[in-house]
């Protein structure tokens, strides 16, 4: 098998209808069993979502939703998948793996209790960790027509590779982060195929979390089957599949409607990345939105080139994942994921660039641009959507992690932290937050309390950081302070980014502070802050404190309401001395506050 | 002097229920409830059931004081202590957002602002010990800053103190004596367990309504005495038990769901009067529909609750009965979006101006519209003739929001798309019901259809059939339900504590029990003492999960003494819920809950029904059941009139004051001995 990018297009599937016949589309079912057919399907993926955070053993998956579930067409088109999860997910993530399950295998080979693995660089382009798993769904009086696969997308916590779960900054091509299945069947036949199974608990670090993941995993999609199945066979496959077509249909008039609703234009933002953790290099980030009657074009041709360190992502997982992400946030809230709301989006991106790299490519952290490559989109289109666009978020994973021993168990651990951050503010409020980005859903922090029980440090503080957020009309969402104080010797890894380029403000509102991390040994600040780190060696005694970026304001501050600047004050959010310079708010010995006339 | 009084206050009525214990006598009661001072209303239905005060030997209360004061934000200006470093952790919160797409996403501000949260020097580790004492010195100074900022209440959280509470206990006592007048809570007096984030939250929930609630209690006891009342006043608690007046002033938090509770009490009573174990208690109102399961005749309890929701509320850790509800009420209504998809809910027209047939106001089609213009509902016998329905309005409405647009003509078409109507609904209430069935590894088919609320009785046979429950039961009485259950509840506190331990390990076992022994104790000197019996009862549940997991289930733990007994019951339940259990895998604890009951005296069910009334004439009605064959010639009976025995067989629609129970073609049905009407539905 070639590893290059798969041969198919992603508009292989899509049979345009003009526009006339759209407005009017004469439904063949009536609209009671299609409404009631919507919410079965959507009711289903939701209901095998909501066991995967159940029954999994890694947090990957039940504190972080890292997976999703979905229902793909015969020809690998995705119909419908869960409502929450991962936003990178959303776009879909299980489709590309059937086609080229049916690619490899040919539909007559896929049988009734066939289960089939895929995670391969040139089919989802991200990183290996991202294994898709699906199942044929057949149904009809005798229950051989196939009508679907159900699938579900989840991080497996450990694939081998150079590092510690198997993302690490020190690889350079995708064969150092660990095992390919490239549309491998786990289960044949309703039997599991034992060699398979042997195969993948030789390659992790952790083979009794993973193999309790796929079981998880496993059931979500065979319990899915089952419930698509009973489905489709209560109202006959034929209307059954004719009700998700028509929901494809009408999804795809609602976004279409609302892309004509926008002024017709070229939009284009320019931002950069730090560095791509190898080579001390800006990364450029640039989008051309084209804003054509009903269709929108996301053009990456200015995109940086595929980089050398591990945040490349291919053509599907990376480039249509995150034009979809923006697509989704801007334009198509209310639409639910699925082939028919994405119809009107186009995307130009030539091979070889960050977000369409070569298979072979390093892809470990294939996520890092995503949040800045989505502002951009956002930034570009503010003026054509001024009401709607916000000011860029923290937009970095400021990931921080202590790797050693237990010092009761002496067993290996790796406390992964997140370093949520503030969200752009809006026409209507302050910006949010502290979240975490926008590739991410309803993820939450670990609780202080647990981490205290199971790692050898304690919090000294957890705080909103003063001044973090960008001024603005209204300001932008807050970031925090989170201090440690080690209790044992560990290696500190760190990720911040969007150092030089912080979160910007839109319609006149100001940029936001950026992260950082600084370290204290023997009470004294060492000079260098840390942006990127990976194994920094720490003693016992040690602090470390990280502070995280606020989001963009949005509207000038100086129009902000003197009583709203006061209270931030009153607050702590906002200094005084950042009231003064910023929004010309100054307080008198009383405690008053007034807007200076001079502004300045 | 032996009435037993339950009132129920709802977001528009207030329901009384008074059964004297001597004769049997029971006298319902309902009265618009009086928002400015809810006390009136309560005092107005024992004037309309001509009843004293002083002939109530017992008031069980019911209220969403609690959950009205959380959402509309109308409680207590109240301060946070926290501390040193932590005052944020209320707003941080755990950094979630749970809708993945809103750009605009913001949860509800915090209930405490920050220039209200304050920090003291203090830290325990995370084994318990003292890394930092408490300074009491600059607890002092704190105390002296609260009272320069009109506090009404004081809430206090100190990371850690799940395992040791002797810095929140010694601050609490400390500034109790140093700001008299002052509501002091702290969160180790609500909940034991781990978990920065929703200790905090719960402890400032509590100070954000303690004042509001206990204020209520004291009067509501007062005005009573001035009537002459000597009995007891209890409320109602979310977990399902009546909790002492004292009780709920301490602990308000624990009345967060105290309102609807009382219908899925009421459901486990006739469960277990009935011999049945498992039922689905299904409530239907003008907003939304509630469900809730009961197995083994016990309901199952949550250990946490969101107040305004998951998606941008904040977490209550409390006994709250485990209730889903989907915004699908009488109320709900029908509309068409840009695509004309055809959506009902969640959006209400509620009571007012209530749906287009009332007459009010209402202009948009709703689900009551729909189920009168079917037929399903009597426009000259609602709410027993109190209220006339406007059949021609509701058509007209149908017609204009729905079927034209929809290229749906004439009197056909119309019919056509009220029924649609009627199957997204019950679409989305079956939705309810999988959710708290299948999804816990149950099957919807092993369980009973228990049914009531206004809008329960009318769509019961629907859902039935939906979901293939082969038995339906409306209880006597399903408008007034919620009252009726809270005369059946016991008295019970629960506790919890983090417990963590390897199930394998020889000492675990045997510190649970130590760990239970100390809290029964301690839960049962409590209830004694507020309740004046002497006999209780308890129930033991362990979370538990395999080493590695992150999600707990709730396994019942009383009388297995061993770590066998409960591998068992552990692995039984897991692999129930989620089809499939690891034999080889280790298992742990993470917490304990104990539940302490104490039985007070409780009327007999068979006699909570109206006195019998007498039959009108046999009619009959056309009523479109579009599942089940269109327009369909349906007998009408008087509920009030149908004897025990009494059997017949579908269609028919059955008519009571408050509600309205339609039985489908060829479903049976019988009124069972405690007068329920008992509805066998036939697969198809």
């Amino acid at each position: 098998l070639k590893l290059s990018r798969l041969s198919f297009s992603d508009q292989e599937h899509v049979t345009m209808k003009p526009m006339s016949a759209l407005d009017s589309l004469e439904r063949a079912i009536d609209p009671i069993t299609l409404e009631v057919i919507r919410h079965g399907i959507i009711s289903i993926c939701d209901q095998i979502d909501a066991n995967m955070t159940r029954t999994a053993f890694s947090p990957y998956i039940y504190e972080y939703k890292d997976y999703a579930v979905g229902f793909v067409g015969v020809q690998g088109e995705l119909l419908a998948q869960s409502t929450g999860g991962m936003p990178v997910f959303v776009a879909d993530s299980v489709g590309m793996a059937v086609k080229d399950g049916l690619e490899v295998y040919r539909r007559e080979n896929l049988h009734k209790g066939d289960v089939i693995v895929c995670n391969h660089a040139a089919v989802q382009g991200q990183h290996l960790n991202n294994t898709v798993m699906y199942t044929p769904v057949f149904a009809g009086p005798k229950g051989n027509e196939l009508i679907g696969f159900f699938a579900v997308n989840c991080h497996w916590i450990d694939v081998g590779g150079s590092a510690i779960g198997s993302v690490s900054y020190s690889s350079t091509d995708i064969f150092m982060e660990g095992l390919q299945l490239r549309s491998i069947k786990i289960w044949s036949k309703g039997e599991p195929n034992e060699e398979v199974y042997r195969i993948i608990e030789n390659n992790t670090r952790f083979p009794l979390e993973l193999l309790g993941d796929i079981e998880a995993q496993l059931g979500g999609c065979l319990l899915g089957r089952d419930l698509t199945q009973a489905m489709a066979d209560k109202y006959s496959p034929a209307i059954f599949l004719d009700a998700l077509d028509t929901i494809l249909d009408q999804c795809e008039a609602a976004t279409r409607a609302k892309i004509r609703a926008l002024p017709d234009g070229v939009y284009q933002y320019e931002a950069f990345l730090d560095n791509d953790g190898v080579r001390n290099e800006k990364i450029p980030i640039k989008v051309k939105v084209i804003v054509a009657g009903d269709e929108m074009t996301v053009d990456f041709s200015e995109m940086s080139d595929q980089v050398k360190g591990c945040i490349n992502s291919g053509y599907y997982g990376g480039g249509r994942t995150c034009v979809r992400v923006a697509f989704k946030y801007l334009i198509a809230t209310d639409e639910p994921a699925n082939e028919g709301t994405f119809r009107p989006l186009k995307m130009i991106l030539p091979e070889r660039k960050l977000l369409s790299a070569e298979p072979t490519a390093a892809m470990g952290l294939y996520s890092i641009p995503f949040p800045t490559v989505i502002d951009c989109i956002i930034k570009a289109l503010e003026p054509a959507l001024p009401e709607r666009v916000t000011g860029a978020h923290f937009g970095t994973f400021s990931s921080l992690s202590f790797a050693g021993k237990r010092t009761d168990t002496g067993a290996v651990f790796k406390a992964n932290d997140s370093g949520h951050g503030g969200w752009g503010a809006c026409a209507t409020h302050d910006g949010a937050g502290p979240f975490r980005t926008m590739a991410h859903g309803d993820t939450r922090l670990i609780p202080i309390e647990l981490q205290e029980s199971m790692y050898p440090f304690r919090v000294e503080e957890f705080a909103l950081r003063q001044d973090s957020g960008g001024p603005g009309k209204w300001r932008g969402g807050v970031g925090f302070d989170k201090q440690y104080v080690l209790l044992a010797p560990c290696e500190l890894w760190a990720n911040f980014d969007r150092i030089g380029c912080p979160p910007w403000g839109v319609q006149g509102g100001k940029a936001a502070k950026s992260g950082q991390v600084l370290i204290f040994k023997n009470g004294k600040q060492e000079a260098e802050l840390l942006y990127k780190t990976e194994g920094c060696p720490l003693q016992a005694g040690d602090r470390v404190r990280m502070s995280t970026a606020g989001g963009g304001g949005y509207g000038d501050p100086h129009e902000r309401p003197v009583e709203l600047v006061q209270r931030d004050v009153i607050r702590g959010f906002v200094s005084p001395e950042s009231a003064r310079d910023d929004y010309g708010v100054v307080f008198d010995d009383n405690g008053k506050a007034s807007r200076r006339k001079d502004k300045g | 002097m032996s009435y037993a009084v339950a009132v129920d206050i709802g977001g528009t009525f207030t329901d009384l229920v008074a059964y004297d214990h001597a004769t049997h006598k029971v006298i319902y009661a309902k009265s618009p409830t009086t928002y400015d001072n809810l006390v009136e209303g309560i005092l107005e239905c024992f004037h309309k059931a001509k009843i004293q005060p002083a002939e109530a030997s017992l008031v069980n209360h019911g209220t969403t004081l609690v959950i009205n004061s959380l959402i509309q934000r109308s409680g207590a200006r109240a301060a946070l202590v926290t501390s040193e470093g932590f005052r944020d952790i209320l707003e941080i919160a755990r950094g979630n957002r749970p809708d993945p797409f809103d750009l605009h996403y913001q949860r509800d501000e915090p209930l405490i602002p920050r220039e209200l949260r304050l920090e003291v020097p203090e830290r325990t580790s995370s084994k318990g010990e003292v890394i930092t004492p408490l300074d009491l010195t600059a607890l002092e100074k704190l105390a002296g800053e609260i009272r320069t900022l009109g506090v009404e209440s004081v809430a206090i959280f100190f990371v850690n103190s799940y395992i040791n509470p002797a810095h929140e206990e010694a601050a609490a006592e400390k500034l109790k004596e140093l700001l008299p007048g002052v509501y002091v809570t702290f969160s180790t007096d609500l909940t034991r367990e781990w978990y920065e984030y929703e200790r905090c939250s719960t402890v400032a929930a509590n100070a954000y309504v303690g004042p509001q609630v206990s204020t209520y209690i004291r009067q509501l006891d007062t005005d009573l005495e001035q009537q002459s009342f000597v009995g007891s006043l209890f409320m109602m608690g979310s977990n399902g038990g009546l909790l002492s007046a004292q009780r709920a002033c301490r602990q308000p938090i624990g009345l967060v769901e105290s309102g609807p509770i009382g219908g899925c009490i009421g459901a486990s009573a006739y469960a277990e009067a009935l011999g049945f174990q498992n039922l689905i208690s299904f409530d239907m109102g003008g907003t939304t529909a509630k469900c809730a399961l009961v197995e083994n005749g016990r309901f199952s309890v949550n250990s946490v609750y969101y107040a305004n929701g998951y998606i941008k509320g904040f977490p209550i850790k409390s006994a709250v009965i485990d209730i889903v509800e989907v915004g699908s009420g009488g109320g709900s209504i029908a509309w068409l979006d840009s695509q004309k998809r055809l959506h009902v809910g969640p959006q209400s027209a509620g009571s007012t101006p209530g749906p287009v047939s009332y007459g009010r106001g209402g202009t948009e089609p709703t689900v009551t519209d729909a189920n009168l213009v079917l037929g399903r509902l009597n426009a000259g016998n609602f709410l027993g003739g109190e209220m006339r329905l406007d059949i021609g309005a509701a058509q007209e409405a149908i017609t204009r929001g729905i079927a034209t647009p929809l290229n749906y003509t004439g009197r056909d078409g119309m019919i056509q798309m009220a029924d649609g109507i009627i199957s997204i609904a019950t679409v989305i209430m079956a939705g309810a019901i999988r959710k708290i069935s299948v999804e816990h590894g149950l099957d919807p088919r092993d369980f009973i259809l228990f049914s009531y609320g206004g809008g329960g009785p009318l769509h019961a046979c629907a859902l039935a059939h939906e979901l293939s429950i082969p038995t339906v039961i409306i209880p006597p009485e399903p408008g007034n339900f919620s009252a009726s259950g809270m005369l059946l509840a016991d008295a019970r506190i629960d506790t919890s504590k983090t417990f963590v331990g390897i199930l394998e390990d020889k000492a675990a076992v045997p510190a649970m029990a130590e760990i239970f022994g100390a809290m029964e104790r301690e839960a049962a000197t409590a209830l004694r003492a507020e309740f004046g019996t002497s006999s209780v009862f308890f129930e033991h549940h362990a979370e538990m999960r395999y080493r590695g997991q992150r999600h707990n289930i709730k396994v019942p733990v009383s009388g297995l003494k061993n770590a066998a007994a409960i591998r068992a019951a552990f692995e039984r339940d897991y692999k129930r819920r989620y089809g499939h259990a690891d034999a080889k895998a280790t298992a742990e604890f993470q917490a304990v809950h104990l539940s302490t009951f104490a039985r007070l005296k409780q009327p007999e069910i068979a006699h909570l029904p109206r006195p019998s009334t007498k039959a009108r004439p046999m009619r009959t009605r056309r009523v479109y059941i579009g599942n089940a064959g269109g327009w369909l010639e349906a007998q009408i009976f008087d509920r009030d009139a149908l004897e025990p025995g009494f059997s017949g067989t579908g269609p028919a629609v059955i008519e009571e004051y408050g509600s309205t129970t339609i039985v489908w073609p060829s479903d049976r049905f019988e009124i069972g001995e405690l007068r329920e009407i008992r509805i066998k539905c036939l697969r198809e």
